[in-house]
Protein backbone atom coordinates (compact mmCIF):
# COMPACT_ATOMS: atom_id res chain seq x y z
CA UNK A 1 0.00 0.00 0.00
CA UNK A 2 1.27 3.46 -0.90
CA UNK A 3 1.84 5.96 1.90
CA UNK A 4 0.26 9.38 2.12
CA UNK A 5 2.39 12.27 0.88
CA UNK A 6 2.94 15.47 2.89
CA UNK A 7 3.46 18.70 0.93
CA UNK A 8 3.41 22.40 1.75
CA UNK A 9 0.67 24.30 -0.04
CA UNK A 10 -2.01 26.95 0.33
CA UNK A 11 -5.70 26.39 1.12
CA UNK A 12 -6.63 27.41 -2.43
CA UNK A 13 -4.24 24.82 -3.87
CA UNK A 14 -5.55 22.24 -1.38
CA UNK A 15 -8.97 22.80 -3.00
CA UNK A 16 -7.51 22.41 -6.51
CA UNK A 17 -5.71 19.20 -5.50
CA UNK A 18 -8.98 17.81 -4.12
CA UNK A 19 -10.69 18.61 -7.44
CA UNK A 20 -7.95 16.65 -9.20
CA UNK A 21 -8.23 13.73 -6.75
CA UNK A 22 -12.03 13.69 -7.21
CA UNK A 23 -11.49 13.19 -10.96
CA UNK A 24 -13.87 16.04 -11.78
CA UNK A 25 -15.17 16.11 -15.39
CA UNK A 26 -16.17 19.75 -15.93
CA UNK A 27 -15.00 23.02 -14.32
CA UNK A 28 -16.65 26.28 -15.41
CA UNK A 29 -14.74 29.18 -13.90
CA UNK A 30 -14.66 32.92 -13.55
CA UNK A 31 -12.01 34.70 -11.46
CA UNK A 32 -12.67 36.68 -8.29
CA UNK A 33 -10.29 37.41 -5.40
CA UNK A 34 -9.48 35.43 -3.25
CA UNK A 35 -10.86 32.41 -5.08
CA UNK A 36 -8.86 32.99 -8.28
CA UNK A 37 -5.90 30.86 -7.19
CA UNK A 38 -8.17 27.78 -7.15
CA UNK A 39 -9.29 28.34 -10.75
CA UNK A 40 -5.73 29.15 -11.89
CA UNK A 41 -4.45 25.90 -10.40
CA UNK A 42 -7.31 23.81 -11.84
CA UNK A 43 -6.92 25.43 -15.28
CA UNK A 44 -3.19 24.63 -15.20
CA UNK A 45 -3.92 20.99 -14.28
CA UNK A 46 -6.31 20.68 -17.22
CA UNK A 47 -3.81 22.40 -19.54
CA UNK A 48 -0.88 20.14 -18.61
CA UNK A 49 -2.98 16.97 -18.69
CA UNK A 50 -2.86 16.19 -14.94
CA UNK A 51 -6.66 16.45 -14.81
CA UNK A 52 -8.75 15.01 -17.62
CA UNK A 53 -11.52 17.60 -17.46
CA UNK A 54 -13.14 20.29 -19.57
CA UNK A 55 -12.36 23.79 -18.29
CA UNK A 56 -14.97 26.33 -19.44
CA UNK A 57 -13.93 29.99 -19.08
CA UNK A 58 -17.11 32.06 -18.88
CA UNK A 59 -17.90 35.79 -18.76
CA UNK A 60 -19.34 35.94 -15.22
CA UNK A 61 -20.48 33.93 -12.22
CA UNK A 62 -24.12 33.71 -13.36
CA UNK A 63 -22.84 31.89 -16.45
CA UNK A 64 -20.38 29.81 -14.41
CA UNK A 65 -23.24 28.35 -12.38
CA UNK A 66 -25.44 28.00 -15.50
CA UNK A 67 -22.66 25.98 -17.19
CA UNK A 68 -22.24 23.93 -13.99
CA UNK A 69 -25.98 23.17 -13.95
CA UNK A 70 -25.99 22.14 -17.62
CA UNK A 71 -22.88 19.95 -17.30
CA UNK A 72 -24.25 18.31 -14.15
CA UNK A 73 -27.58 17.65 -15.90
CA UNK A 74 -25.58 15.94 -18.65
CA UNK A 75 -24.18 13.58 -16.00
CA UNK A 76 -20.75 15.12 -15.40
CA UNK A 77 -19.02 15.53 -12.04
CA UNK A 78 -18.83 19.33 -11.81
CA UNK A 79 -16.84 21.78 -9.67
CA UNK A 80 -16.64 25.55 -9.60
CA UNK A 81 -15.51 28.19 -7.12
CA UNK A 82 -16.36 31.75 -6.25
CA UNK A 83 -16.31 34.42 -3.52
CA UNK A 84 -18.49 37.24 -2.14
CA UNK A 85 -20.21 39.21 -4.92
CA UNK A 86 -19.52 36.41 -7.39
CA UNK A 87 -21.61 34.12 -5.18
CA UNK A 88 -24.33 36.76 -4.93
CA UNK A 89 -24.38 37.10 -8.72
CA UNK A 90 -24.99 33.31 -8.93
CA UNK A 91 -27.87 33.44 -6.48
CA UNK A 92 -30.69 32.79 -8.97
CA UNK A 93 -28.89 29.87 -10.60
CA UNK A 94 -28.04 28.32 -7.21
CA UNK A 95 -31.77 27.65 -6.90
CA UNK A 96 -31.75 25.97 -10.32
CA UNK A 97 -28.98 23.60 -9.18
CA UNK A 98 -30.76 22.60 -5.96
CA UNK A 99 -34.29 22.52 -7.44
CA UNK A 100 -32.92 20.52 -10.38
CA UNK A 101 -31.35 18.13 -7.84
CA UNK A 102 -27.91 18.48 -9.44
CA UNK A 103 -24.91 17.41 -7.28
CA UNK A 104 -22.56 20.30 -8.14
CA UNK A 105 -19.81 20.98 -5.60
CA UNK A 106 -18.60 24.56 -5.27
CA UNK A 107 -16.01 26.26 -3.09
CA UNK A 108 -16.94 29.66 -1.78
CA UNK A 109 -13.86 31.40 -0.45
CA UNK A 110 -15.46 33.67 2.15
CA UNK A 111 -14.99 37.41 1.58
CA UNK A 112 -16.93 40.42 2.83
CA UNK A 113 -19.61 41.83 0.54
CA UNK A 114 -19.56 45.05 -1.54
CA UNK A 115 -20.33 47.94 -0.75
CA UNK A 116 -17.84 49.23 0.22
CA UNK A 117 -15.30 46.89 -1.36
CA UNK A 118 -13.26 44.65 0.87
CA UNK A 119 -10.99 41.77 -0.11
CA UNK A 120 -10.88 39.97 3.23
CA UNK A 121 -12.95 37.38 5.01
CA UNK A 122 -16.26 37.50 6.74
CA UNK A 123 -19.20 35.12 6.47
CA UNK A 124 -21.97 37.33 5.09
CA UNK A 125 -21.62 35.84 1.58
CA UNK A 126 -22.23 32.16 2.40
CA UNK A 127 -24.83 32.74 5.11
CA UNK A 128 -26.77 34.95 2.67
CA UNK A 129 -27.30 31.79 0.55
CA UNK A 130 -29.04 29.99 3.41
CA UNK A 131 -32.36 29.64 1.58
CA UNK A 132 -31.06 28.42 -1.78
CA UNK A 133 -31.43 24.71 -0.94
CA UNK A 134 -27.66 24.03 -0.93
CA UNK A 135 -25.94 22.03 1.77
CA UNK A 136 -23.11 24.12 3.30
CA UNK A 137 -19.91 23.03 5.00
CA UNK A 138 -17.57 25.56 6.67
CA UNK A 139 -13.89 24.54 7.03
CA UNK A 140 -11.27 25.69 9.50
CA UNK A 141 -8.00 24.36 8.01
CA UNK A 142 -6.26 23.72 4.69
CA UNK A 143 -6.46 19.98 5.30
CA UNK A 144 -10.16 20.17 6.08
CA UNK A 145 -10.75 21.98 2.77
CA UNK A 146 -9.12 19.08 0.90
CA UNK A 147 -10.94 16.42 2.93
CA UNK A 148 -14.32 18.16 2.77
CA UNK A 149 -14.40 18.59 -1.02
CA UNK A 150 -14.06 14.80 -1.38
CA UNK A 151 -16.71 14.17 1.26
CA UNK A 152 -18.97 16.76 -0.38
CA UNK A 153 -18.89 15.05 -3.80
CA UNK A 154 -19.83 11.78 -2.15
CA UNK A 155 -22.75 13.19 -0.18
CA UNK A 156 -23.99 15.40 -3.05
CA UNK A 157 -24.08 12.48 -5.47
CA UNK A 158 -25.78 10.18 -2.94
CA UNK A 159 -28.66 12.57 -2.33
CA UNK A 160 -28.67 14.77 -5.49
CA UNK A 161 -28.23 18.07 -3.71
CA UNK A 162 -25.49 20.62 -4.51
CA UNK A 163 -22.94 21.39 -1.79
CA UNK A 164 -21.01 24.57 -1.01
CA UNK A 165 -17.64 24.15 0.74
CA UNK A 166 -16.75 27.43 2.46
CA UNK A 167 -13.45 28.62 3.89
CA UNK A 168 -11.89 31.98 4.70
CA UNK A 169 -10.18 34.08 2.10
CA UNK A 170 -6.44 34.68 2.76
CA UNK A 171 -6.42 33.26 6.32
CA UNK A 172 -6.88 29.81 4.72
CA UNK A 173 -6.81 30.36 0.94
CA UNK A 174 -3.37 32.03 0.91
CA UNK A 175 -1.93 30.35 4.02
CA UNK A 176 0.89 27.88 3.29
CA UNK A 177 0.74 24.83 5.56
CA UNK A 178 1.49 21.11 5.50
CA UNK A 179 -1.09 19.13 3.56
CA UNK A 180 -1.44 15.34 3.63
CA UNK A 181 -2.43 13.80 0.30
CA UNK A 182 -3.78 10.26 0.67
CA UNK A 183 -2.85 7.78 -2.07
CA UNK A 184 -5.14 8.13 -5.11
CA UNK A 185 -6.34 4.53 -4.81
CA UNK A 186 -7.65 5.30 -1.30
CA UNK A 187 -9.52 8.34 -2.61
CA UNK A 188 -10.96 6.28 -5.48
CA UNK A 189 -12.18 3.74 -2.94
CA UNK A 190 -13.84 6.51 -0.91
CA UNK A 191 -15.30 8.34 -3.92
CA UNK A 192 -16.41 5.99 -6.70
CA UNK A 193 -17.19 7.41 -10.19
CA UNK A 194 -20.38 9.48 -10.47
CA UNK A 195 -23.26 7.40 -11.81
CA UNK A 196 -26.28 9.68 -12.09
CA UNK A 197 -29.73 8.07 -11.97
CA UNK A 198 -30.80 10.39 -14.79
CA UNK A 199 -29.03 12.59 -17.31
CA UNK A 200 -29.71 14.76 -20.35
CA UNK A 201 -28.77 12.63 -23.34
CA UNK A 202 -29.26 13.68 -27.00
CA UNK A 203 -29.78 9.99 -27.94
CA UNK A 204 -32.78 9.83 -25.58
CA UNK A 205 -34.28 13.33 -25.70
CA UNK A 206 -36.06 14.57 -22.59
CA UNK A 207 -36.45 17.85 -20.74
CA UNK A 208 -36.46 18.86 -17.09
CA UNK A 209 -37.57 21.71 -14.88
CA UNK A 210 -40.69 22.47 -16.93
CA UNK A 211 -43.55 24.66 -15.67
CA UNK A 212 -45.41 22.74 -12.99
CA UNK A 213 -48.83 23.07 -11.41
CA UNK A 214 -48.92 23.67 -7.67
CA UNK A 215 -49.85 20.02 -7.14
CA UNK A 216 -46.57 19.01 -8.80
CA UNK A 217 -44.42 21.93 -7.58
CA UNK A 218 -45.22 21.55 -3.87
CA UNK A 219 -44.09 17.90 -3.60
CA UNK A 220 -40.79 18.79 -5.32
CA UNK A 221 -40.13 21.49 -2.72
CA UNK A 222 -41.15 19.18 0.12
CA UNK A 223 -38.80 16.49 -1.16
CA UNK A 224 -35.92 18.96 -1.33
CA UNK A 225 -36.60 20.08 2.24
CA UNK A 226 -36.86 16.49 3.49
CA UNK A 227 -33.73 15.37 1.65
CA UNK A 228 -31.64 18.26 2.98
CA UNK A 229 -32.52 17.06 6.49
CA UNK A 230 -31.82 13.46 5.43
CA UNK A 231 -28.28 14.43 4.40
CA UNK A 232 -27.13 14.54 8.05
CA UNK A 233 -26.55 10.77 8.42
CA UNK A 234 -24.81 10.77 5.03
CA UNK A 235 -22.49 13.59 6.16
CA UNK A 236 -21.62 11.58 9.27
CA UNK A 237 -21.10 8.38 7.29
CA UNK A 238 -18.85 10.19 4.79
CA UNK A 239 -16.72 11.67 7.61
CA UNK A 240 -16.43 8.28 9.34
CA UNK A 241 -15.54 6.31 6.20
CA UNK A 242 -13.06 9.00 5.15
CA UNK A 243 -11.43 8.58 8.54
CA UNK A 244 -11.43 4.79 8.23
CA UNK A 245 -9.67 5.02 4.86
CA UNK A 246 -7.31 7.99 5.36
CA UNK A 247 -7.03 8.29 9.15
CA UNK A 248 -8.01 11.97 8.98
CA UNK A 249 -10.88 13.50 10.95
CA UNK A 250 -12.19 17.08 11.06
CA UNK A 251 -15.43 16.33 12.89
CA UNK A 252 -18.68 15.36 11.15
CA UNK A 253 -21.62 17.75 11.48
CA UNK A 254 -19.81 19.43 14.37
CA UNK A 255 -16.27 19.55 15.71
CA UNK A 256 -15.53 20.03 19.43
CA UNK A 257 -12.55 20.85 21.67
CA UNK A 258 -12.53 20.35 25.47
CA UNK A 259 -16.32 20.49 25.42
CA UNK A 260 -17.32 17.69 27.85
CA UNK A 261 -16.76 19.59 31.13
CA UNK A 262 -17.06 23.11 29.70
CA UNK A 263 -19.04 25.79 31.51
CA UNK A 264 -18.24 28.40 28.84
CA UNK A 265 -18.55 27.31 25.21
CA UNK A 266 -17.21 29.29 22.23
CA UNK A 267 -19.36 28.79 19.12
CA UNK A 268 -17.98 29.88 15.73
CA UNK A 269 -17.09 28.67 12.22
CA UNK A 270 -14.11 28.75 9.83
CA UNK A 271 -10.54 29.83 10.58
CA UNK A 272 -11.50 31.81 13.70
CA UNK A 273 -12.76 28.53 15.18
CA UNK A 274 -9.28 27.02 14.69
CA UNK A 275 -7.68 30.01 16.42
CA UNK A 276 -10.31 29.68 19.18
CA UNK A 277 -8.70 26.41 20.30
CA UNK A 278 -5.76 28.54 21.44
CA UNK A 279 -8.14 31.01 23.14
CA UNK A 280 -9.69 28.06 24.98
CA UNK A 281 -6.21 27.05 26.16
CA UNK A 282 -5.64 30.61 27.46
CA UNK A 283 -8.99 30.59 29.31
CA UNK A 284 -8.26 27.14 30.80
CA UNK A 285 -4.91 28.48 32.09
CA UNK A 286 -6.90 31.25 33.76
CA UNK A 287 -9.02 28.61 35.52
CA UNK A 288 -12.10 28.98 33.31
CA UNK A 289 -13.66 25.73 32.13
CA UNK A 290 -13.90 26.73 28.47
CA UNK A 291 -14.59 24.59 25.40
CA UNK A 292 -15.38 24.91 21.70
CA UNK A 293 -18.27 23.80 19.54
CA UNK A 294 -17.72 24.42 15.83
CA UNK A 295 -20.59 23.61 13.45
CA UNK A 296 -18.84 22.13 10.42
CA UNK A 297 -22.23 21.92 8.74
CA UNK A 298 -24.09 25.22 8.61
CA UNK A 299 -26.89 23.86 6.45
CA UNK A 300 -28.66 21.67 7.43
CA UNK A 301 -28.00 23.23 10.83
CA UNK A 302 -27.02 20.21 12.99
CA UNK A 303 -29.63 20.85 15.67
CA UNK A 304 -29.70 17.42 17.33
CA UNK A 305 -25.91 17.10 17.50
CA UNK A 306 -25.60 20.57 19.03
CA UNK A 307 -28.40 19.91 21.53
CA UNK A 308 -26.76 16.62 22.56
CA UNK A 309 -23.21 18.00 22.75
CA UNK A 310 -23.74 21.11 24.90
CA UNK A 311 -22.92 20.49 28.59
CA UNK A 312 -25.58 21.21 31.24
CA UNK A 313 -26.07 24.91 32.13
CA UNK A 314 -23.36 26.07 29.70
CA UNK A 315 -22.97 29.71 28.69
CA UNK A 316 -22.56 29.68 24.91
CA UNK A 317 -20.57 32.58 23.46
CA UNK A 318 -21.46 32.86 19.79
CA UNK A 319 -18.79 34.75 17.85
CA UNK A 320 -20.37 35.82 14.57
CA UNK A 321 -18.30 37.10 11.63
CA UNK A 322 -21.44 38.47 9.96
CA UNK A 323 -24.48 40.61 10.68
CA UNK A 324 -28.07 39.48 11.07
CA UNK A 325 -29.47 42.78 9.79
CA UNK A 326 -32.66 43.75 11.59
CA UNK A 327 -31.47 41.94 14.72
CA UNK A 328 -28.84 43.12 17.21
CA UNK A 329 -26.26 40.36 16.61
CA UNK A 330 -25.16 37.76 14.08
CA UNK A 331 -26.75 34.91 12.12
CA UNK A 332 -25.20 31.94 13.96
CA UNK A 333 -26.60 33.17 17.28
CA UNK A 334 -30.05 33.41 15.78
CA UNK A 335 -29.81 29.88 14.32
CA UNK A 336 -28.55 28.50 17.62
CA UNK A 337 -31.28 30.14 19.70
CA UNK A 338 -33.98 28.77 17.39
CA UNK A 339 -32.80 25.16 17.85
CA UNK A 340 -32.33 25.49 21.64
CA UNK A 341 -35.75 27.09 22.25
CA UNK A 342 -37.93 24.71 24.23
CA UNK A 343 -35.26 21.99 24.09
CA UNK A 344 -32.39 23.27 26.25
CA UNK A 345 -33.70 25.96 28.59
CA UNK A 346 -30.62 25.47 30.79
CA UNK A 347 -28.36 27.09 28.15
CA UNK A 348 -27.54 30.83 28.05
CA UNK A 349 -26.64 32.27 24.64
CA UNK A 350 -24.52 35.42 24.35
CA UNK A 351 -23.38 36.94 21.09
CA UNK A 352 -20.79 39.31 19.60
CA UNK A 353 -20.07 40.30 16.03
CA UNK A 354 -16.34 40.53 15.21
CA UNK A 355 -13.74 40.13 12.48
CA UNK A 356 -15.85 41.86 9.82
CA UNK A 357 -14.02 42.44 6.52
CA UNK A 358 -11.01 40.47 7.72
CA UNK A 359 -10.27 42.30 10.96
CA UNK A 360 -7.66 40.08 12.58
CA UNK A 361 -8.90 37.75 15.36
CA UNK A 362 -5.87 36.75 17.46
CA UNK A 363 -6.26 34.17 20.25
CA UNK A 364 -5.66 36.69 23.06
CA UNK A 365 -8.30 39.07 21.71
CA UNK A 366 -10.98 36.36 21.45
CA UNK A 367 -10.13 35.01 24.91
CA UNK A 368 -10.56 38.53 26.33
CA UNK A 369 -13.87 38.96 24.47
CA UNK A 370 -15.18 35.70 25.92
CA UNK A 371 -14.14 36.78 29.44
CA UNK A 372 -15.92 40.09 28.99
CA UNK A 373 -19.05 38.31 27.73
CA UNK A 374 -19.10 36.17 30.90
CA UNK A 375 -19.75 39.31 32.95
CA UNK A 376 -22.55 40.60 30.75
CA UNK B 1 4.84 27.45 18.98
CA UNK B 2 7.36 29.90 17.59
CA UNK B 3 5.91 33.02 15.94
CA UNK B 4 7.76 35.36 13.61
CA UNK B 5 6.70 38.41 11.62
CA UNK B 6 8.42 39.81 8.56
CA UNK B 7 8.12 43.56 8.01
CA UNK B 8 9.27 44.74 4.60
CA UNK B 9 8.43 46.79 1.53
CA UNK B 10 6.42 45.40 -1.40
CA UNK B 11 8.87 43.90 -3.92
CA UNK B 12 11.52 42.83 -1.37
CA UNK B 13 10.36 39.20 -1.43
CA UNK B 14 8.70 38.91 1.98
CA UNK B 15 6.19 36.30 0.75
CA UNK B 16 8.93 34.05 -0.64
CA UNK B 17 10.94 34.47 2.57
CA UNK B 18 7.86 33.44 4.61
CA UNK B 19 7.30 30.41 2.34
CA UNK B 20 10.96 29.35 2.60
CA UNK B 21 10.89 29.55 6.42
CA UNK B 22 7.67 27.49 6.66
CA UNK B 23 9.18 24.92 4.29
CA UNK B 24 12.38 24.81 6.33
CA UNK B 25 10.29 24.00 9.41
CA UNK B 26 8.74 21.01 7.63
CA UNK B 27 12.18 19.96 6.34
CA UNK B 28 13.37 20.19 9.96
CA UNK B 29 10.68 17.74 11.12
CA UNK B 30 8.24 20.33 12.47
CA UNK B 31 5.01 21.91 11.29
CA UNK B 32 5.34 25.24 9.48
CA UNK B 33 2.97 27.98 8.42
CA UNK B 34 3.42 31.03 6.19
CA UNK B 35 0.59 33.55 6.28
CA UNK B 36 1.40 36.66 4.26
CA UNK B 37 -0.89 39.63 4.69
CA UNK B 38 -2.21 40.53 1.26
CA UNK B 39 -3.26 44.13 1.03
CA UNK B 40 -3.98 46.17 -2.03
CA UNK B 41 -0.52 45.37 -3.39
CA UNK B 42 1.78 48.26 -4.20
CA UNK B 43 5.48 48.00 -4.87
CA UNK B 44 7.32 49.93 -2.17
CA UNK B 45 4.46 50.03 0.35
CA UNK B 46 4.98 48.43 3.79
CA UNK B 47 4.02 44.71 3.80
CA UNK B 48 4.10 41.98 6.41
CA UNK B 49 3.94 38.22 6.66
CA UNK B 50 3.47 35.81 9.57
CA UNK B 51 5.48 32.60 10.02
CA UNK B 52 4.85 29.91 12.62
CA UNK B 53 6.78 26.77 13.56
CA UNK B 54 5.63 24.12 15.99
CA UNK B 55 6.26 20.46 16.80
CA UNK B 56 2.44 19.98 16.82
CA UNK B 57 -0.46 21.00 14.53
CA UNK B 58 -0.72 24.78 14.10
CA UNK B 59 -4.26 26.04 14.72
CA UNK B 60 -3.50 29.77 14.65
CA UNK B 61 -4.69 31.67 11.56
CA UNK B 62 -4.31 35.26 12.72
CA UNK B 63 -1.48 37.61 11.81
CA UNK B 64 1.28 37.44 14.44
CA UNK B 65 0.39 40.32 16.82
CA UNK B 66 3.01 39.43 19.46
CA UNK B 67 5.73 37.42 17.71
CA UNK B 68 8.88 36.02 19.31
CA UNK B 69 10.92 37.23 16.32
CA UNK B 70 10.59 40.19 13.97
CA UNK B 71 12.51 40.28 10.69
CA UNK B 72 13.02 43.86 9.48
CA UNK B 73 13.81 43.92 5.76
CA UNK B 74 14.85 47.58 5.77
CA UNK B 75 16.39 49.87 8.36
CA UNK B 76 13.69 52.43 7.56
CA UNK B 77 11.08 50.08 9.04
CA UNK B 78 12.61 49.46 12.48
CA UNK B 79 10.35 51.75 14.50
CA UNK B 80 7.19 50.75 12.64
CA UNK B 81 8.01 47.03 12.86
CA UNK B 82 8.69 47.04 16.60
CA UNK B 83 5.68 49.19 17.42
CA UNK B 84 3.44 46.78 15.49
CA UNK B 85 4.09 44.27 18.28
CA UNK B 86 6.76 41.90 19.61
CA UNK B 87 7.05 40.01 22.90
CA UNK B 88 8.95 41.77 25.66
CA UNK B 89 12.03 39.61 25.14
CA UNK B 90 11.45 39.18 21.41
CA UNK B 91 14.41 39.07 19.03
CA UNK B 92 14.85 41.45 16.08
CA UNK B 93 16.72 40.47 12.91
CA UNK B 94 17.62 43.51 10.80
CA UNK B 95 18.90 44.01 7.28
CA UNK B 96 21.23 46.98 7.64
CA UNK B 97 24.72 47.89 6.36
CA UNK B 98 25.94 48.57 9.90
CA UNK B 99 25.17 47.56 13.48
CA UNK B 100 21.78 48.83 14.67
CA UNK B 101 20.64 48.25 18.25
CA UNK B 102 16.94 48.02 19.02
CA UNK B 103 16.07 49.20 22.50
CA UNK B 104 15.62 46.32 24.99
CA UNK B 105 15.50 43.62 22.31
CA UNK B 106 18.20 41.09 21.44
CA UNK B 107 19.17 42.07 17.91
CA UNK B 108 20.94 40.36 14.99
CA UNK B 109 22.22 42.33 12.02
CA UNK B 110 23.07 41.38 8.45
CA UNK B 111 23.97 43.39 5.34
CA UNK B 112 21.67 41.40 3.07
CA UNK B 113 21.90 43.96 0.23
CA UNK B 114 25.69 43.57 0.00
CA UNK B 115 25.58 39.75 0.18
CA UNK B 116 22.87 39.54 -2.50
CA UNK B 117 24.70 41.94 -4.85
CA UNK B 118 28.02 40.17 -4.33
CA UNK B 119 26.35 36.85 -5.26
CA UNK B 120 24.84 38.41 -8.38
CA UNK B 121 21.33 38.11 -6.98
CA UNK B 122 19.71 41.31 -8.18
CA UNK B 123 17.51 42.75 -10.88
CA UNK B 124 16.84 46.31 -12.05
CA UNK B 125 14.48 46.62 -9.05
CA UNK B 126 17.23 45.86 -6.53
CA UNK B 127 18.96 42.98 -4.74
CA UNK B 128 17.09 39.77 -3.78
CA UNK B 129 17.62 40.26 -0.06
CA UNK B 130 15.16 37.54 0.94
CA UNK B 131 17.73 34.82 0.13
CA UNK B 132 20.48 36.02 2.53
CA UNK B 133 17.81 36.87 5.11
CA UNK B 134 16.53 33.29 4.86
CA UNK B 135 20.04 32.04 5.72
CA UNK B 136 20.34 34.52 8.58
CA UNK B 137 16.96 33.68 10.12
CA UNK B 138 17.72 29.94 9.93
CA UNK B 139 20.95 30.61 11.85
CA UNK B 140 19.18 32.68 14.53
CA UNK B 141 16.46 30.01 14.91
CA UNK B 142 19.15 27.27 15.12
CA UNK B 143 17.85 25.49 12.02
CA UNK B 144 20.82 23.39 10.79
CA UNK B 145 22.62 24.73 7.71
CA UNK B 146 22.00 21.53 5.74
CA UNK B 147 18.23 21.86 6.33
CA UNK B 148 18.44 25.48 5.12
CA UNK B 149 20.31 24.34 1.99
CA UNK B 150 17.93 21.45 1.31
CA UNK B 151 14.97 23.86 1.48
CA UNK B 152 16.57 26.08 -1.19
CA UNK B 153 17.38 23.09 -3.39
CA UNK B 154 13.80 21.82 -3.10
CA UNK B 155 12.45 25.26 -4.01
CA UNK B 156 14.72 25.79 -7.04
CA UNK B 157 15.90 22.33 -8.12
CA UNK B 158 19.09 22.43 -10.14
CA UNK B 159 19.48 26.22 -10.22
CA UNK B 160 20.12 27.20 -6.64
CA UNK B 161 23.89 27.68 -6.60
CA UNK B 162 24.03 31.46 -6.20
CA UNK B 163 21.14 31.24 -3.73
CA UNK B 164 23.03 28.61 -1.73
CA UNK B 165 26.17 30.75 -1.71
CA UNK B 166 24.38 33.88 -0.53
CA UNK B 167 22.27 32.10 2.08
CA UNK B 168 25.32 30.21 3.37
CA UNK B 169 27.36 33.41 3.69
CA UNK B 170 24.51 35.05 5.60
CA UNK B 171 24.12 31.96 7.81
CA UNK B 172 27.75 32.28 8.86
CA UNK B 173 28.08 36.06 9.12
CA UNK B 174 24.84 37.27 10.72
CA UNK B 175 25.99 39.04 13.88
CA UNK B 176 24.45 39.35 17.30
CA UNK B 177 24.69 42.94 18.50
CA UNK B 178 25.61 43.24 22.16
CA UNK B 179 22.92 45.03 24.14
Amino acid sequence: MKAAQVIMDTGAHAAALAVKSARVDVVPGYPITPQTSIMEAVAAMVENGELNARFIPVEGEHSAMAAAVAASAAGARVFTATSANGLLYMHEVLHMASGGRLPVVMCNVNRGIFAPWTLWADHQDSFAQRDTGWIQYHCSSNQEVFNTILQAFRVAEQINIPIMVNFDGFAISHCLMPLTLPPQEDIDRFLPPHEPKWRLDPAHPSSFSNVTNAAEYAPFRQMLSDDIMASIPLVKQAAQEYKDITGMWDGDTIDTYLLEDAEVVAFAVNSMAAELRLSIDILREQGIKAGLLRPRLYLPFPAEDIINALPQNAQVMVLDRNYNFGHPGGILASELKSVLFGRRNDITVKNRVMGIGGIDLPRRFMAAEIRAMMDE
Amino acid sequence: MLELRINGFGGQGSVTLAHLLAQAALENGEQGQALPFFGVERRGAPVRAAVRMSPTTIHAHSQCELPDYVVVMSEKLIKAAVSEGITEIGTVIINAPHAVAVDKHPTWQLDADAIAREAGLFSADGPFINIPLFGAVCRVLNIPQNIMEQTIMNKWPGSGERNLGAAGKAYNTVTQISV
